[in-house]
């Protein structure tokens, strides 16, 4: 149930920057602005996928909105309090409700010690529970996310990719926590088994009533499990809006670029899509352009977008948008 | 015919036991033909592109069967015969740019060295070649992009490099391993294009191998889905798109999400996941994970048959 008067999670005019080399190095101390000016607010019981190519800041935002990074300007609110600058000891409380999953399982499970163990070491941090209270949690979690009960005497490696992630995704709910960050849970699973895992995170979002937060490169994922979609540019927010609508109007050029390069399977003949391919790459954060960041890639841009950066405007009820002249 | 692959078997010995990598894959393509390989990691497109390159070395390792290119037995090859055809008249893609550059030259250099490994040219004309080359996989200053080392360049730009690297020598064969995997999709959309306009200036043969159906029904004129190093099913890519015969073929299309049009609630998954090299199971090796699987497809494994459209599948060949 997407409730739409209490905002879990929000942020404002959030920016994280990171300073690389050093006062040594030949071009000096630089500033990298990897998160600009971004807003986005995230009602409990919704789906927000972040869209863009690699190095517009996604996985960034995401570290950021679980303070895994320390958030450089703006403000960040979770249920309404602002935890922005919360020492690490006043957020511990909080971590239990904010989880997050990552890209590769085999990377962020310890191999030498069983997965029951693993999906454990969460209770045993937050929770005073008993051994046998453990043990009788942990085989609850296994069984929500589809593992049999001997396989808690296994280790890592004796699982398949699938499986790993299933194990990921226990340790990430084990607190039941009501917002989980998903950071490419999907893109290292063979096509196959990424279908199960989909499904798995739909299930458990209707029983445990949790609210997500989905990073993916494949587009047909994004749009598969997200309610809402925000698509990024070289650090912030370009289109924000319900992903069916997007996705089937995007509004802004590069929103449109983006949607129409994903490679579909086209099974009537002659009805291949228009595809607007962008030319020249991404432009360096470290030395963004001018006006609108996207303006030397657009296929629309004009003197305007050279000069002034367009703000991320609500054109309709839903639909905002970063550009001087949105398609709506 | 440029190539014909006839019952190829790579097999690797290892401490767990003899892994067959791939067990009886035959193919055939024609001049400026796109073939698209699909399949999920260890269904063995690979290691059966690697054979054809002659690129196993591993004294593990054993391959039988006959690859013929132009009618010319590759396999048992001697490595000197193979190196003049490697990077000539057969060239390679590979997933990571990285893999195929080296760091310590620059870009010109690296694509002038292998033109004048091939070519009796003096290293001015090699020079002349490279910036044609990269005009032609679209470098914007192609006089430029030359002199730059491969860090200086993004990853998009590194694929064409080596693509231009790739296409020197006018390969008559062009090997595609995941090319664009590592690339975003507004980037791979580039790559894919260049690759259909190659095929129509060069004339080359193209083996394209990806784990992605949409790339594949985007760029290939016939299509080869593998599974647990066997061909599972051929075809067309009309034929195949339209009318997918394989339950694996059918489930794989089935379970990709749709980019348009009404979201279904669940996706339709194929239970399990791929079946391990050393432990495969009886008869056929998707049975377990089959929805139509029936008693036949334990007893032994399916043969795919001749025909352009063609299933390895009991209940493919009963109907």
């Amino acid at each position: 149930m997407i409730d739409k008067n209490r905002p879990i999670l929000e942020t404002r005019s959030l920016g994280k920057r990171f300073s690389i080399g050093s006062r040594f190095s030949a071009e000096g101390k630089r500033i990298v602005h990897a998160v600009d000016n971004v807003s986005l607010t995230v009602w409990r019981g919704e789906t927000v996928g972040l869209v863009g190519e690699s190095g517009c800041g996604k996985s960034t935002l995401a570290r950021c909105l679980v303070r895994l990074y320390d958030i450089s300007d703006g403000e960040l609110l979770f249920e309404g309090n602002d935890i922005t600058s919360k020492s690490l000891s006043e957020l511990r409380p909080l971590r239990r409700r904010l989880q997050m999953v990552f890209q590769d399982p085999s990377a962020s499970l310890n191999p030498r010690r069983r997965v029951g163990d693993l999906v454990a070491e969460p209770l045993r941090i937050h929770d005073r529970l008993s051994s046998s209270e453990i043990t009788k949690r942990v085989a609850e979690l296994f069984d929500l996310v589809g593992l049999l009960p001997d396989h808690v005497m296994r280790f890592p490696h004796e699982f398949s990719g699938g499986q790993r992630q299933r194990v990921g995704i226990a340790r990430a709910i084990a607190l039941n926590p009501d917002l989980v960050v998903l950071d490419e849970p999907v893109s290292a699973l063979d096509v196959s088994v990424q279908a199960q895992i989909v499904n798995l995170l739909a299930d458990l979002q209707e029983k445990l009533n949790l609210t997500y937060i989905f990073i993916a490169h494949d587009l047909s994922v994004v749009r598969q499990v997200s309610t809402r979609i925000a698509v990024m540019y070289l650090g912030s927010i370009v289109e924000e809006g319900p992903a069916e609508d997007v996705f089937a109007a995007p509004a802004h050029p590069y929103s449109q670029a983006l949607i129409s390069a994903v490679p579909v399977v086209e099974t009537t003949p002659g009805g291949t899509r228009k595809r607007i391919i962008l030319t020249g790459d991404v432009p360096s954060p470290l030395n963004p352009p001018t006006g609108c960041r996207f303006h030397p890639r657009c296929p629309i841009a004009v003197e305007r977008c050279r000069s002034e950066r367009p703000q991320l405007r609500e054109y309709r009820p839903g639909r905002k948008v970063a550009c001087h002249f949105p398609t709506m | 015919m440029i190539l014909s692959v006839r019952d190829l078997r790579v097999a690797f010995r290892t401490n767990d036991g003899l892994v067959r990598a791939i067990d009886g894959v035959s193919f055939d393509l024609e001049e400026s033909e796109i073939l698209g390989v699909v399949g999920e990691s260890g269904s063995g497109k690979t290691v059966s592109l690697l054979a054809v390159m002659g690129l196993i070395t591993d004294p593990n390792a054993t391959i039988e069967g006959s690859i013929r290119y132009k009618g010319r037995e590759l396999v048992g090859l001697p490595a000197r015969e193979l190196r003049r055809l490697r990077g000539n008249e057969i060239a390679m893609i590979f997933q990571d740019p990285m893999t195929a550059l080296t760091p310590v030259y620059t870009i010109g250099w690296q694509i002038a060295e292998q033109i004048r490994a091939h070519r009796s040219i003096s290293k001015s004309k090699a020079m002349e070649r490279v910036e044609e080359l990269l005009a032609e996989v679209n470098f914007p200053n192609p006089h430029e992009a030359m002199s730059r080392y491969p860090h200086q360049l993004s990853g998009g730009m590194r694929q064409r490099a080596v693509i231009a690297m790739a296409l020197s020598c006018n390969p008559a064969l062009l090997v595609a391993d995941e090319p664009t995997t590592a690339l975003d999709v507004t980037v791979q959309a580039g790559i894919l294009d260049l690759v259909r306009k190659l095929r129509a200036t060069h004339k080359s043969a193209v083996v394209f191998i990806t784990h992605d159906m949409g790339v594949v029904s985007e760029l290939a004129d016939r299509v080869m889905v593998m599974y647990a190093g066997r061909v599972v099913e051929r075809g067309s890519r009309a034929e195949l798109f339209s009318d997918p015969r394989h339950p694996y073929t059918r489930a794989l299309l089935g379970s990709i999400p749709p980019l348009t049009g009404e979201k279904p609630r669940r996706l339709p998954a194929i239970p399990g996941s791929p079946p391990s090299l050393l432990r495969l199971p009886q008869g056929c090796a998707f049975g377990p994970r089959c929805p139509v699987h029936y008693e036949p497809c334990e007893a032994g494994k399916p043969d795919l048959g001749s025909g352009t459209h063609a299933a390895a599948c009991f209940r493919v060949a009963q109907a």
